[in-house]
């Protein structure tokens, strides 16, 4: 027989008749594959806005040179500019400044060369400024800048007005020379951008001497590759000479653990989206048992029942990823602002201005989609294609159990638990294999083991309703026994439903739980770490771990000291810095002063040797991660690149760090201050007098330092919740993917339901018939589907804490990091998983309760 | 006891209507063995669903115990029906998930009476109905006449003021229906007020009256005793 007549003919019209299942199993997939595109645009995205960014920043640059995140020495530049095969060199001074207008706006400002700048980019002035032969000529006064239409636009700048702009050396005016079209640098960080003379530049954020980076093109015909040979040989080691791209690359580094993490997490919506498919195709196949029966008795072979079951999950799978790749993108259009200021906060500044799709986002979407659809109904289907002609037809009973019979369940449990098992070993042996240890293999023991979870699923609901057989069922009267016994009439598929609330709410635990675990092992490190009683800053408190903060001059800790009240006062400077190709954090403290009141948590080393060959000494202690990274131990010695050249430093100890988990050098700032020559901090860590009140230290400090500059001085304790927020805000994609899987887990429900209702139409019509009211038809139903979510809640709860523990060791933060069960959270879920079922019972109660009596007993 | 005035049943079928009842006026008294007789689509089954509160009519009235009917919510109709009305079935319509006990228990058990209290009322109405060893069996392990004994058990528990079968025995073999039939002979011995619905002379005969409906009317009606069988 014809398998497009049989789909046309057949298919179509059960798709037309069952419109409810048909949209729910769409809407699921359609959910899942959303879930996937949409991380993997916004991912994509924000890396390409930083490739933008490198490329409109750079120009015609083929290659940079870059140091230290505090600058280097200007000699460097006289250096590149001799080598041969260079066409042109210039400097850039690059920094942060926050627009005092208005709503306060962080923005980046380059200093550059007015006299050779242009050789490598090009500035187009709008036509305003049409007087201005050469726009970069203007400014050579010092307080001459040039801003972005953008910005002009969006502040209500106009030429020739003054400006504040928060610097290192306080809050400066300057005056505006000029507006930039948006190209080349002006659409760098969303226009909010600004470009200054580099001498000036160098002065307003006390980089004397210092440039940040050169850009440098080369002659024509010269090879890349060896004219950077050459600039390396030229010049000290510990700086960077890196194409554009490279530097993208390099971010694309940094980014990777988190952004795995998303699209791991990700993966959980469409494997929950794989559970309603084998539902929807199960139900279906049991409804029209009689059809099958019928077509097998009229020729219709095995093979082509199972080629039209597949071919109708292709046409719904197809439709629903399409339309999921569309609700992904609009999904991604919306949030990618957020993991935009998430990786701000985190990682690098970067401004996201809109989402970049390559066509390999759909087809990635659309592939999933159909393969998680048809793995998902291959089993249905094959226990489908054994339905005998004669028992179909005479409508003797079938066992629902399909394919998997009890004992192949378990069989198949077990072999997914110990596959789960062999992986998670491996990953634990391996040592350092990058394939075995990686957290996408440990993620594929986390998906084994649910799915061997899931397969016990039927044995569990089975024990879960005996239990409320017991306990429970009949002080419920009626409707607890109906609804207990209805449940265990068609396990399986009822335990289908509970595995995909199970799925769900161990995402959710999963995700909670390793939040939770993070944010405790935080808080005990920064607990341990940050012991002031106020916390003085120049920029807002999340920027603790980012570029964002303007330095303050590291001597206003003497001017700190000099309030009243003030115990002692010390600064805190950390910068980025390359390190083997890598970006690491480089944080500096007055070791004596800071050794006073606080301590390191250390893991290997000692922690008085530390406080003995730290200060001002060319040692250092690494966090967990960089030790991991670079195979480094106590005793090793380490070469770091600095402005004065590289320094060999001696590793005294390896301690627990999260401020960057790519890895941290930690180092006395006196060492910091002379190899770098860099007289700026980040923080100040001040105590406060016994007996003081904080609050008014806070805000004397606040009153005699915070007139020249926006100042933030916090009590410890907000100063500490301020980061606790900022976690929280990093964690919020995790969140918002458990409530993706929720919610198709949810869709699960319905379809079961609706499917029960239905079967049990004659049932409900007894029960109509000898008394039963409406209300109580739909508490039976509300019941059954609060004792699913229940069921699924409990089982997804305990696999949400074990897999959460992977997915923390997965994450490899730190030895300290511990698990810690989030019982709140717990609680929670189990509400939810009922609340979410009951909320999905609500239609399929609906529906039980408008049952016609009359018809529902003549109904066959 | 059941006061039927002119009541009448359409259903819309596409764009036809179909009278399933015109104007039909009858009375039943308490005690009394009333049997429908009529050909397929005489309205028979339509007439039992009215006076069960399975269905309402579309004109007329119909009072049970002076109590209408007609007229009142989905919940009043439903609550005289597990109160007041015992239902007997062709195809018995017992609930496979629940035991013979379990089933006869139903209709309480939705009064909220835990089932505890109403086992052994359910035991005994199940001994009088001979199925005294079955009350732990379920509906798929017991033949089609234990199933029926079953329904009427449970359509007793409630000590209905009427007794309605439709067609009983429609799904038995006659054997088996005899028995049927002297089970609800004798429960209407003992007052019981039956209303039977069946195409069958011989099963109408077990009944104190016959009526004969036909293309949705009544035609005939005549009171029969015991004695002539």
């Amino acid at each position: 027989m014809n398998l497009t007549n049989l789909l046309r003919q057949v298919s179509l019209r059960h798709i037309k008749y069952q419109k409810a299942q048909t949209l729910l199993a769409l809407a699921g997939i359609s959910l899942g594959v959303a879930a996937i595109v949409s991380i993997a645009i916004v991912n994509k995205s924000v890396l390409r806005s930083f490739e933008e960014s490198f490329q409109n920043a750079t120009g015609r640059a083929a290659l940079q040179v870059t140091g230290a995140q505090s600058g280097f020495p200007e000699e460097i530049l006289d250096k590149v500019r001799s080598v041969a095969g260079v066409e042109y060199a210039v400097p850039v001074v690059e920094t942060d400044g926050l627009l005092a207008a208005g709503k306060e706006r962080s923005i980046m400002i380059l200093g550059v060369d007015v006299l050779t700048d242009g050789q490598i980019r090009s500035y187009s002035l709008a036509q305003e400024n049409a007087d201005i032969p050469d726009p970069l000529l203007f400014l050579a006064r010092p307080d001459s800048i040039l801003i972005t239409r953008a910005m002009a636009e969006r502040e209500g700048i106009v030429i020739d007005q003054k400006i504040r702009v928060e610097t290192v050396l306080g809050t400066r005016t300057f005056r505006v020379r000029g507006i930039l079209n948006p190209e080349g640098p002006a659409k760098v960080m969303g226009g909010n951008l600004a470009v200054m003379d580099i001498y000036a530049a160098q002065m307003a954020f006390g980089k004397e001497g210092r440039i940040d980076r050169v850009d440098i093109s080369l002659m024509k015909g010269e090879e890349l590759e060896a004219v950077r040979g050459r600039i390396r040989a030229a010049i000290p080691q510990g700086y960077t000479v890196e194409t554009p791209a490279g530097r993208t690359r390099q971010i694309e580094g940094m980014l990777s653990k988190f952004q795995t993490g998303l699209n791991l997490i990700s993966i959980f919506a469409i494997v929950v989206g794989m559970y309603l498919i084998y539902n929807a195709v199960s139900i279906s196949i049991v409804q029209r048992r009689k059809e099958i029966g019928i077509l097998r008795a009229l020729g219709v072979t095995r093979g082509e029942i199972m080629r039209l079951f597949l071919a109708e999950t292709l046409v719904i799978s197809i439709v629903a990823s399409l339309l999921g790749v569309a609700i992904g993108i609009l999904f991604a259009g919306s949030i990618v602002g957020v993991l935009g200021k998430i990786v701000s906060i985190w990682y690098a500044r970067t401004a996201v201005t809109g989402i970049s799709v390559s066509w390999l986002h759909p087809v990635t979407g659309i592939a999933c989609g159909i393969a998680a659809s048809l793995a998902a109904a291959i089993f249905p289907v094959l226990a489908g294609s054994r339905i005998s002609p004669i028992s179909a037809i005479r409508s003797a009973p079938w066992s629902e159990e399909g394919f998997f019979t009890g004992k192949r369940l378990n069989r198949a449990a077990l072999f997914f638990i110990l596959l789960a098992a062999s992986v998670y070993a491996l990953y634990r042996f391996a040592g350092f294999s990058p394939l075995l240890r990686s957290s996408g293999f440990l993620f594929s023991s986390q998906i084994f083991f649910l799915l061997g979870l899931s397969l016990v699923t039927p044995a569990f609901l089975r024990g879960f309703l005996t239990l409320f057989h017991r306990l429970l069922a009949y002080r419920l009267g009626s409707t607890g026994m109906l609804a207990g016994l209805n449940l265990g009439k068609n396990i399986n598929r009822n335990a289908v439903a509970v595995a995909a609330i199970f799925f769900g709410i161990s995402v959710f635990v999963n995700s909670a739980g390793f939040v939770y675990s993070i944010k405790s092992s935080v808080t005990i490190w920064l607990d341990a770490v940050v012991r002031a009683d106020i916390i003085v800053s120049d920029g807002h408190p999340s920027s603790s771990t980012n570029a964002q903060t303007i330095p303050m001059p590291v001597d206003i800790w003497r001017d700190i000291e000099k309030v009243p009240g003030v115990r002692s006062a010390d600064p805190w400077r950390k910068l980025y810095m390359d390190y083997k190709g890598k970006r690491v954090l480089l944080s500096s403290v007055d070791m004596v002063r800071r050794g006073e009141y606080s301590h390191f948590m250390v893991v290997q080393g000692r922690e008085q040797e530390l406080r003995r060959l730290l200060p001002n000494k060319d040692n250092v202690v690494v966090s967990e991660p960089f030790a991991e990274q670079f195979g480094v131990k106590p005793g090793d010695f380490i070469t770091i690149p600095t402005p004065s050249g590289p320094v060999r430093c001696g590793v005294v100890a390896v301690v627990v760090d999260y401020l960057y988990d790519s890895g941290t050098i930690c180092m006395d700032i006196n060492t910091f201050q002379r190899h770098w020559g860099d007289r700026l901090a980040d923080h100040f860590s001040v105590r406060v007098k016994p007996g003081e009140d904080i609050s008014r230290v806070k805000d004397a400090i606040q009153r005699q330092l915070g007139t020249d500059r926006k100042l933030y001085v916090l009590p410890v304790r907000e100063f500490k919740e301020e980061i606790r927020k900022a976690m929280d805000q990093t964690f919020v994609f995790n969140y918002a993917l458990s409530i993706i899987t929720m919610t198709i887990a949810g869709f699960g429900i319905i379809i079961t339901l609706l499917a029960s209702v239905l079967e049990r139409t004659r049932e409900i019509g007894i029960l109509r018939s000898i008394g039963m009211l409406r209300w109580q038809v739909s508490a039976v139903v509300l019941l059954e589907s609060l004792l699913m979510g229940t069921a699924g809640g409990i089982l997804g709860c305990v696999a949400g804490i074990l897999t959460g523990r992977l997915t923390l060791e997965g994450a490899r933060y730190s030895s300290a990091v511990e698990y810690f069960i989030p019982a709140g959270t717990i609680v929670w879920a189990l509400f939810m998983a009922a609340g979410l079922a009951a909320v999905a019972g609500i239609y399929p109660a609906h529906r039980a309760a408008k049952t016609n009596v009359v018809e529902a007993l003549t109904y066959e | 006891m059941i006061e039927i005035k002119n009541a009448g049943k359409t259903y819309r079928q596409g764009t036809s209507e179909i009278h399933a009842l015109r104007n039909v006026s009858l009375g039943i008294d308490r005690g009394e063995f009333l049997s429908i007789m009529g050909p397929s689509g005489s309205g028979k089954s339509t007439l039992l669903n009215l006076i069960g509160g399975l269905d309402q009519p579309t004109s007329g009235e119909i009072f049970i115990d002076g109590r209408a009917l007609h007229g009142i919510s989905d919940d009043e109709l439903t609550l005289i029906r597990r109160r007041r009305i015992g239902f007997i079935f062709q195809f018995f319509n017992l609930l496979p998930i629940l035991t013979a006990a379990e089933n006869v228990a139903l209709p309480l058990l939705l009064d909220g009476t835990p089932f505890s209290r109403l086992k052994s009322k359910a035991v005994t109405l199940l001994e009088q109905v001979g199925l005294g060893a079955r009350t732990e069996h379920r509906p798929e392990q017991l033949s089609g006449g234990e199933m029926q004994r079953v329904a009427i058990a449970r359509a007793l528990i409630t000590d209905p003021a009427v007794l309605l079968a439709d067609e009983p025995t429609g799904n038995l073999d006659s054997h088996t229906s005899e028995d049927i039939f002297i089970l609800l002979a004798n429960l209407n011995k003992k007052g019981q007020t039956i209303v039977m619905v069946t195409h069958d002379p011989k099963a109408a005969a077990y009944g104190t009256r016959i009526i004969t409906l036909k293309d949705g009317v009544l035609s005939g009606d005549s009171s029969h005793a015991m004695e002539g069988r």
